[in-house]
């Protein structure tokens, strides 16, 4: 499953779901392949992801420093975040670590997470800012090519 | 003049920051909670056809849509000046108590809960669900993973699906449930009934009679008098769907009673310079700046404030619970911010008991679930409870439906004033003479976290930690000491 996270509405913070848009476009319809479009975090995402065999989740991360950069990480490489958490929410590797104590055969064996580097505004709008639209159609293409390669293995 | 700041930095908690300022000798002097404003809302909405709007705001928060969704969908009903079949209703008020036993059980096991169950001096790293399953068991973990699942499948059922459920249209919902549907609700919620008695029994084993935790409810470090906020039915039951807005004072007197198109005349908002966030308040009282009493128009909206403003629960177990929170802390009203927590819990199963009323009245799959609106929009207000306080959506249309204004009063934002305060009441107690211990902030953290604040814009959790900085400054502004979490 390839997810793509972010709130549409918030203009480069959306940046994994316009990411899947594109991709979905890149890429032909495959059975055992299935894209997911979320704004949520934490529990509800992994929720969404059990009982697949791999997940790639693209997301965007704040970094002033380096807007638009692409980079791919692993759930272990939060590790040491995973007893941290808002007043509001479980974060991610929070709620991974509970569901692998609670329901560990439907844990994904693989999950990459993909990520672009945004400067977040706080902004409501639905449209990408230029570098981020760069960065998105660049990732786009890298996963798409990836995908449409490696059909019927694993990624 | 020293300042202790804890400054989240993660992008989910955007700018928030609680700030203390510690005087001359060490003790402090005052403590700030800044949010992010939802900046620029009302202006990305203006031009959008006002039926968009349910789905729009449901986004506005990741972790609570379906109280914008419903609150939104109750505007559009206004805006349209139709009103929805009966049916309609019931199922939206489905919907929503299932969605308060999600959120409810999400708080309570995952959130505000640990710091109890497992302890507010445990490591951190063991203050979360994992050292709750440590400490209660694996059974219950499964549990309650279980029962916060069938309650969002109950929001899929009637929604159409479980994350940002959309069936809200102006004059009713978009779809019907069968007959199936309606039997499975119906076992879910007889399930969440057992699950909420049994919630509060390990409340009540696990905090109650620990004295050390009895203890931090009932402490003056987490209390705070300020008049109340909820919404209440024609008897002044507590109902998290729809009734009139009811306020009381600091001793439990009624103040006044409003239907929500009139919030205006009642709630009226300060600005500070020092955060993007304004101050609600009432009207009528005035602002006195961040003092509790009866002189100031500080109010708090929370499961605690909606329980002292009600004269009971409308479902007969919460009424029994309801009854014995406020016998064995003395008389309503209650101002201990912990009790914010029990309180939670009573409307756990209050909401439980409701889903179970709902799910069996056989109008629930009455195939009359819209009235098709034909007057012309113009102006309308929708309020609900949300979990963590009243919240309100109100929108201003041209004729053909086009927004031109939108004011929302989100329900974290009527409890800013409250929350500073208790931040403030809660660093006095822990920070004395210049000394700040780790334990600073959990203990500051736990008057927050009881009101379960909802501030989140974005919707993601990568890396998704709430790190939490401490910096205490000398009175020449230099960093004397920074604390930070791992």
């Amino acid at each position: 499953m390839i997810v793509g996270l972010g709130n549409p509405i918030m203009g480069d913070d959306g940046v994994g779901i316009h990411v899947l848009r594109q991709l979905k476009q890149r890429t032909p319809p495959r059975t055992d392949l299935e894209y997911k479009q979320l704004s949520v975090g934490g529990l509800k995402l992994v929720e969404e992801i059990l009982g697949y065999r791999t997940v790639f989740i693209i997301d965007s991360i704040e970094s002033e420093e380096t807007i638009g950069r692409i980079r791919e990480f692993s759930p272990e490489q939060f590790n040491n975040t995973y007893h941290e958490s808002g007043p509001h929410a479980v974060n991610f590797i929070t709620a991974l670590e509970l569901y692998k104590k609670l329901e560990p055969t439907r844990i994904p064996e693989r999950i990459r997470i993909f990520t672009i580097d945004i400067k977040n505004e706080f902004e409501f709008k639905e449209t990408l800012t230029p570098p981020i639209q760069k960065a998105a159609s660049h990732l786009a293409e890298m996963l798409a090519n990836e995908i449409n390669r490696t059909h019927g293995q694993d990624c | 003049m020293k300042t202790v700041t804890i400054n989240p930095i993660t992008r989910l908690e955007g700018h928030g920051k609680i700030s203390i300022f510690l005087n001359d000798q060490g003790n402090v002097d005052n403590a700030y909670f800044q949010v992010p404003e939802l900046r620029g809302f009302e202006k990305f909405c203006e031009g959008r056809a006002v039926e968009e709007m349910p789905d729009i705001t449901s986004r506005i928060c990741g972790v609570c849509p379906e109280a914008h969704h419903i609150a939104s969908t109750k505007a559009l009903d206004a805006v349209f000046h139709v009103e929805a079949p009966p049916a309609a209703k019931k199922l939206r008020e489905l919907l929503y108590s299932a969605f308060f036993v999600a959120d409810h059980i999400t708080h309570f096991y995952i959130l505000g809960g640990p710091d109890f169950v497992v302890g507010p001096k445990a490591p951190k790293s063991e203050r979360n669900i994992l050292g709750v399953i440590a400490k209660v068991g694996m059974d219950v973990g499964t549990s309650v993973i279980q029962h916060r699942s069938d309650a969002l499948q109950v929001i899929a059922t009637i929604g159409g699906k479980r994350i940002h459920p959309s069936c809200g249209v102006p004059g009713g919902v978009s779809k019907t449930i069968t007959e199936e549907e309606r039997t499975k609700i119906e076992t879910i919620a007889r399930s969440e009934v057992e699950f909420a008695q049994y919630t509060l029994k390990l409340f009540d084993e696990v905090v109650l009679k620990n004295q050390e935790y009895a203890g931090l409810i009932k402490s003056d470090v987490y209390s705070s008098k300020t008049y109340y906020m909820g919404t209440v039915d024609d008897q002044n039951r507590v109902n998290f769907y729809d009734g009139k807005i009811r306020v009381v004072d600091p001793e439990g007197r009624e103040f006044a009673k409003f239907q929500a198109s009139d919030y205006q005349q009642h709630i009226s908002e300060h600005v500070e310079p020092w955060t993007y966030l304004k101050f609600p308040y009432l009207t009528k009282i005035g602002w006195r700046g961040l003092v509790g009493g009866k002189d100031s128009g500080i109010y708090k909206a929370t499961p605690l404030a909606r329980l002292n403003v009600a004269e009971g629960m409308a479902t007969p177990s919460a009424e029994t619970e309801y009854k014995r929170m406020f016998e064995m802390l003395g008389g309503k009203p209650v101002h201990s911010t912990l009790a914010t927590h029990w309180a939670r819990l009573i409307e756990l199963l209050y909401a439980s008991e409701r889903m179970l009323e709902l799910s069996k009245d056989p109008d629930i799959t009455n195939t009359n679930v819209r009235n098709i609106p034909t007057h012309t929009p113009d102006e309308g207000v929708g309020a609900v409870e949300a979990p963590r306080g009243t919240l309100i959506h109100h929108y201003k249309t041209d004729p053909a439906g086009l927004v031109r204004a939108v004011n929302l009063i989100v329900a974290t934002t009527n409890n800013h004033a409250a929350i500073s305060m208790s931040i403030k009441r809660a660093a006095e107690g822990v920070i004395k003479n210049g000394e700040v211990s780790d334990g600073i902030l959990n203990m500051v953290e736990m008057a927050f976290r009881a009101y379960d604040p909802c501030y989140a814009c974005a919707t993601h959790t990568l890396p998704g930690q709430m790190p939490l900085e401490v910096k205490i400054y000398s009175k020449d502004g230099a960093v004397l000491r920074n604390i930070r979490r791992p």
